[in-house]
């Protein structure tokens, strides 16, 4: 067994020079690509309470079949499409962003990322680009849904929807501008020693995304340029009474936001690929199947974007589309089996990064079965616009991406912080986000096949079952979120210490101390040869001589059960 | 394996220069470029393809168009324009040769012919707006014109790509700024050769939209 427990004190080099960082440095402007993912991350987490109180009051009003909590049918309009729009636009996509700009330059034992001061501007888009998403719900809301399809967002919808579409475009560019970073400094900045293949596979789908955000986000910034003009230049591009198309509008809308679904998860599945490896201490099962499929999914990503329109799409150019929307599946599939490969007689932990892991690929294999339906046409014609589309990207987007999200919360954040997080809260935490997750989207799949259409305030009495089964849900998944709040905020005042690598991990972000000075690495780290080599002695070795450098958790985190006769090897990495 | 593996071994100190290398920040600043330009491709596809579907819708009008550009000035002054515009693009890499070969005053002669140029094509394109607006064709939509919907596919295209080379007009007069101060010499050009990119594409945009528009 390792001995995780070393007596803190008793090492040299524990004194490593730690920074001081006050909350004030986190307002300021600052090129220090830990400060940025910090503020990225905080940033997005504000926007996720507003875009969960916007779907509390969602689920309120849902709560009986008649308007109780909003007047009008148009405030019910208001309320799901700003809730959509910040949380795809202010949540998610930031908040994987935060996760890359802190990790993707340790992962890589580099100082910064390639452009700091780029970095550091295209994170300081973000909050005027939020302001005017939540201005927007004060000055005539927008109404048209996330997707903004004119003429709902050109002739109907509110002075909010030129905001909205402002906002969305500077928060397109801030993550145009983000994603080239990755990439140059993904390219240009690995150490010596370190080739494509020995990544981690976090950074491969770090770099997976950056292609799709430079080469689809623009598609979007197009878009929305002639939306914005069509609002307020008095063109006429989308209105086709005067010569417009709007079916132009959705063609390119998707061309993106297909791409887009792509953005939201695949960094979340490179942080699902380091955790299942970590905390179950076995490689990585088909480490460039893993890496070369998101790749694939990239690629086929963008040819599928008109599965979104099988009802307003000429009938021949349907069955193309539906046989390109299954093969996605397929690199997905990859993905998910080499995962449970991982899993497969591993000495797993069930901490709660290891948990919500689990718990998306649980829940993204529903999200993914269900996107399978969806792409088939007589399926699809039968349930569009209804509640079980609603409940299809919820399972992929909650289940999937902010399952990922907590889960490398848990993981990283000893890293970011010094401090561990509580592991029993994490777990209670854990048990409410998935039961009540479930309760909440699982029973939309039945409201959409019995025929209840999305976006509506007012439905039919017989569906008031489901729906209150899913509005208590819902409230149970609100509570959750206070409970991840309370634990960082008490963590980060009385948290154990972390030391510098307290789940044992391969990678370079742990070869230092935590959180990592300034310059992120007291001369040159050291890496091992294979990011996923767990369970060989030189693991463990490699994992022992970087705990006596850097320092040891103040107690042993995990209490290492003897090997049971199925798990391989003796050692305990 | 012991402590001792985990001193660092000698060529990791190659790792330590990535900031401060200027070859390295060179690569960066190129890639990146690369990067950025690819983006700009993507949206002024969305342009060209809200031209292209309203071409296919009604091809007659952009036929009437095709018309009136046989009248003085028309065609002439967009193929001038376009003359212009190409010539640049040569003058901008008779300034990256000159400060490849250190001679920093070449450099700012050649770069300043380069945003001359940019700014005449500007003034002409100013030139033929104002001809194009006299004949009714317009931003905005109206009833009472034959081009009634023709304008804003035609003027967003082309006036994007408008607005690009009014930055890069800038951004060559940026160029010429850091030359004299400079900045640049034989082995570090990288600033220009950044430059040189971006006046290539708005180039070669210009000829994907000369002959989309204009000719075909």
């Amino acid at each position: 067994m390792a001995s995780i427990s070393v007596p803190i004190g008793s090492v040299p080099g524990q004194s490593a020079p730690r920074p001081r960082l006050r909350v004030s440095d986190y307002l300021r402007w600052s090129v220090d690509h830990k400060i940025i993912g910090v503020q990225y991350m905080v940033t997005a987490a504000f926007f996720f309470i507003v875009g969960g109180t916007l779907a509390m009051l969602i689920r309120l009003e849902l709560l009986t079949p008649n308007l109780d909590v909003v007047q009008t049918g148009s405030q019910y309009n208001t309320l799901f499409s700003v809730h959509g729009l910040v949380m795809i636009f202010l949540w998610i996509i930031p908040m994987m962003a935060g996760f890359g700009n802190y990790l993707v330059p340790l992962m890589l034992g580099a100082k910064d990322m390639a452009f700091p001061w780029l970095n550091a501007f295209a994170f300081w888009l973000i909050p005027p680009a939020g302001i005017l998403m939540v201005g927007s719900m004060l000055v005539g809301a927008p109404e048209a849904g996330w997707t903004q399809y004119p003429p709902l967002s050109t002739l109907f919808s509110g002075d909010g929807q030129t905001l909205a579409a402002l906002s969305v475009h500077l928060l397109g560019i801030s993550s145009i501008l983000g994603a080239i970073n990755f990439l140059v400094t993904v390219k240009n900045m690995r150490p010596p020693g370190m080739s494509y293949w020995q990544m981690p596979l976090f950074v491969w789908a770090i770099v997976a995304t950056s292609i799709i955000v430079v080469m689809a986000t623009p598609f979007l910034a197009g878009a929305l340029t002639l939306l914005i003009l069509d609002r307020v230049g008095g063109t006429t591009f989308f209105d086709a009474t005067k010569g417009g198309d709007v079916l132009l509008w959705q063609n390119v809308f998707w061309f993106y936001s297909h791409p887009a679904v792509y953005i939201m998860v695949l960094p979340g599945m490179g942080i699902l690929s380091d955790v299942l490896s970590v905390h179950s201490r076995k490689p990585i099962f088909g480490y460039k199947m893993i890496a070369l499929s998101s790749m694939a999914i990239g690629i086929v990503g963008f040819t599928v974007w008109a599965h979104h329109m099988f009802t307003s799409l000429q009938p021949e150019l349907r069955i193309p589309f539906m046989i390109t929307s299954m093969i996605i599946a397929v690199p997905t599939g990859i993905k998910i089996f080499s995962w449970l490969g991982t899993l497969w007689r591993g000495k797993i932990r069930f901490t709660s990064a290891m948990l919500f892991s689990l718990g998306f690929l649980s829940m993204f294999v529903i999200g993914g079965i269900t996107g399978v339906m969806l792409a088939m046409i007589p399926f699809n014609l039968h349930v569009h616009d209804t509640y079980f589309v609603v409940a299809h990207l919820h399972f992929v987007l909650f289940g999937g991406s902010v399952f990922a999200i907590y889960s490398g919360v848990y993981h990283w954040f000893p890293k970011i912080t010094g401090r561990m997080l509580d592991e029993r809260l994490g777990r209670l935490h854990f048990a409410l986000t998935y039961i009540g997750f479930f309760f909440t989207f699982f029973p939309m799949h039945f409201a959409g096949m019995l025929g209840m259409p999305r976006r509506v305030a007012v439905y039919m009495p017989e569906y008031q079952g489901l729906n209150a089964t899913a509005s208590f849900g819902s409230f149970l998944l609100g509570i959750s979120t206070f409970l991840l709040l309370y634990n960082v905020i008490a963590s980060l005042r009385s948290g154990r210490l972390a030391g510098a690598n307290p789940w044992r991990a391969l990678t370079l972000e742990w070869a230092t101390t935590s959180p990592p000075p300034a310059t992120n690495f007291v001369g040159d780290p050291v890496l091992f040869e294979d990011p996923y080599g767990y369970g060989t002695e030189g693991a463990s070795d490699y994992l022992d001589a970087i705990e006596r450098r850097f320092g040891a958790p103040s107690q042993p985190v995990v209490v290492d059960k003897p090997a049971s006769p199925a798990a391989q090897g003796a050692s305990g990495d | 394996m012991s402590e001792a593996s985990l001193q660092p071994q000698v060529e990791h100190h190659a790792a330590d220069g990535h900031h401060h290398d200027p070859a390295a920040r060179a690569e960066n600043l190129k890639f990146a470029t690369w990067l950025y330009l690819a983006s700009e491709v993507v949206i002024f596809s969305v342009l060209i393809a809200t031209y292209v579907v309203f071409r296919l819708h009604s091809p007659e009008v952009v036929e009437h168009f095709h018309e009136g550009l046989n009248e003085w000035p028309g065609i002439w002054l967009v193929s001038i324009n376009t003359f212009i515009l190409l010539s640049s693009s040569w003058a901008m890499v008779m300034g990256l040769r000159q400060i490849q070969r250190g001679n920093r005053q070449g450099l700012i002669r050649w770069i300043s012919l380069t945003a001359l140029m940019g700014a005449l094509f500007v003034l002409f394109q100013y030139v033929e707006y104002s001809e194009l607006s006299h004949k009714g064709i317009t931003l905005y939509y109206n009833t009472d014109g034959t081009f009634t919907d023709f304008g804003m596919r035609f003027y967003a295209p082309t006036a994007f790509h408008g607005a690009h080379v009014i930055v890069g007009i800038l951004w060559a007069l940026f160029v010429v700024f850091n030359a004299r101060r400079g900045n640049y010499s034989a082995d570090n050009y990288a600033g220009v050769e950044v430059f040189g990119l971006y006046w290539h594409f708005v180039d070669v945009v210009w000829i994907v939209l000369f002959t989309l528009i204009y000719l075909v």
